[in-house]
């Protein structure tokens, strides 16, 4: 029994390898037959297995690190499933959930194509974003209200919470385009934010920009990260009297109650979710600055989570946060390199890096940048 | 040769293990259990030595009939140079057998 799940791992981890590894998944296969007695060939298949999968996440993260992100999104999406599942949560919260993902699936798609196909002025794109940011500021003024706090609209009898699709969405693209309009969009969003208040996606916008300050300092990075913090500290002067929502907030805390297996699923899900940052970050330098950006801002929001009354994104019941992660992808490089620039090439404006194709358009060839090579990659 | 102070702990373990070869051809499992590290870390190690010109490789016609050709290993010159610029951090922690070789 054991010997035919070592044979089954180690045939699995030779199939996993990718194309240019398979001589050593045939390799590892070889050993497994020379190896004596059961336990030791089952341990030894595990690692290989091990080897193979960490091998593959390597592979195609390096390659295109926004699809490796949609994956992780979708297991994490899916471990949230099994937790409200497990808690007893209603099948219509399940449901919900599972709509989300497949229209954030969509409209991910959708965007990705429509910039792939056509190319959209620089200035129409400068134009959504301060579109989006004075529609965040319409909600705070306008939208549904409850516990003496406005974040809400209601389509459909549904509510959703516009600030978890628009503001990530507004930090990912300040980590490309640094311009006057993008910088005025997200001063526009941190003023509706604190007027809402939401400590939470303050915070997240804060967090998101002090990280694009930082791994790529500029004028326009510190002015806005400037006001960002200053929206969250007017968050502080008012209460947020929201009080908990089951299945939606306190979720890291409430699953270890239901299960240690939902806690751990919880856990997972929120560990998945910032992974494709990381993993970017360390194999994708050109592109750290938006690594950084969608990282810090999710960060944030699962930080707000743990911290107060605030929704759980992805793994917790609500479609606004799922929504709002899978179309903050496109902040993502589609491959990585796409876009990598120098910070300190020659000739570049430091407010400035080539964008990935998606948020790329209408850029005169006069101000685009040359790739240069990672300063990580040694000739050792 | 300065030390390279970027190679990790199994790393230099398995150099020395395979150094502790000669050149003499070693497979997977023997590594294994000299270096006494898990296949999941040899066989990363295994791929970036060889990936980058430290490690030769080569398939070997099976000792017995019926069984599969198996991969055997030995360092490069340059591996070689690499192993001895780089030797485990704690020998005393090195596998039973390898600090009498790294002495």
């Amino acid at each position: 029994m054991s010997r035919g799940l070592a044979r089954f791992l180690v045939r699995l981890a030779a199939i996993l390898l990718p194309p240019s590894l398979r001589d050593w998944g045939r390799a590892m296969a070889a050993e497994l037959g020379t190896i004596e007695g059961a336990r030791p060939a089952l341990s030894f298949a595990s690692g290989c297995l091990g080897c193979a999968i960490r091998k593959t996440i390597a592979h195609h993260s390096l390659k295109r690190p926004r699809r490796l992100a949609a994956v992780c999104a979708v297991c994490a999406i899916g471990l949230g499933l099994a937790y409200l599942s497990a808690a007893g949560a209603p099948m219509r919260y399940l449901a919900m959930n599972s709509a989300a993902a497949a229209l954030g699936l969509l409209a991910l798609g959708v965007m990705t194509e429509t910039a792939r196909l056509t190319r959209l002025s620089n200035i129409f794109q400068e134009a959504i974003a301060l579109a989006l940011g004075f529609a965040l500021l319409a909600v705070s003024l306008f939208g549904e209200s409850a516990d003496g706090v406005t974040r809400w609209i209601s389509v459909g009898g549904v509510l959703l919470q516009p600030s978890l699709f628009i503001v990530p969405v507004l930090a990912v693209r300040f980590a490309w385009s640094r311009d006057g309009l993008s910088t005025l969009a997200v001063l526009v969003a941190v003023l509706a934010l604190a007027l809402q208040p939401d400590r939470a996606m303050a915070g997240a916008l804060a967090l998101g920009l002090a990280a694009s300050a930082l791994v790529r300092p500029g004028r326009n990075a510190f002015l806005a990260t400037g006001g960002a913090l200053a929206g969250l500290a007017a968050t502080f002067a008012r209460p947020d009297t929201s009080p908990v929502a089951p299945f939606v907030d306190q979720v890291f805390y409430s699953s270890f109650d239901v299960h240690p297996l939902a806690g751990l699923a919880v856990l997972a899900g929120a560990m998945l979710m910032i992974a494709p940052a990381i993993v970017g970050w360390v194999h994708d330098a050109g592109n750290r600055h938006a690594y950084a950006v969608f990282g810090a801002v999710w960060l944030a929001v699962m930080a707000a989570a743990a911290l107060g009354n605030y929704p759980t994104p992805l793994i917790g019941y609500g479609g606004s946060a799922i929504i709002g992660y899978l179309i903050s992808l496109v902040g993502l490089p589609p491959r990585a390199g796409a876009g990598a620039a120098g910070r300190g090439e020659e000739g570049t404006r430091p407010d400035q890096v080539e964008p990935p194709h998606h948020l790329r358009a209408g850029i005169s060839t006069s101000t685009r940048l040359r790739p240069v090579s990672p300063s990580y990659i040694s000739p050792a | 040769m300065a030390r390279n102070r970027t190679l990790s702990a199994p790393a230099r373990i398995v150099l020395a293990a395979l150094l502790d070869g000669g050149t003499r051809w070693q497979h997977g499992y023997d590594l294994c259990q000299r270096a006494g590290i898990k296949s999941g870390t040899l066989y990363p190690l295994l791929i970036r030595l060889g990936a980058q010109g430290y490690l030769d490789a080569e398939w070997q016609a099976p000792a017995e009939p019926g069984r599969p050709p198996r991969h055997a290993y030995r360092l490069t010159a340059a591996g070689r140079q690499l192993a001895r610029a780089n030797p485990p951090l704690d020998s005393a922690r090195g596998a039973p057998g390898l600090s009498e070789t790294l002495a």
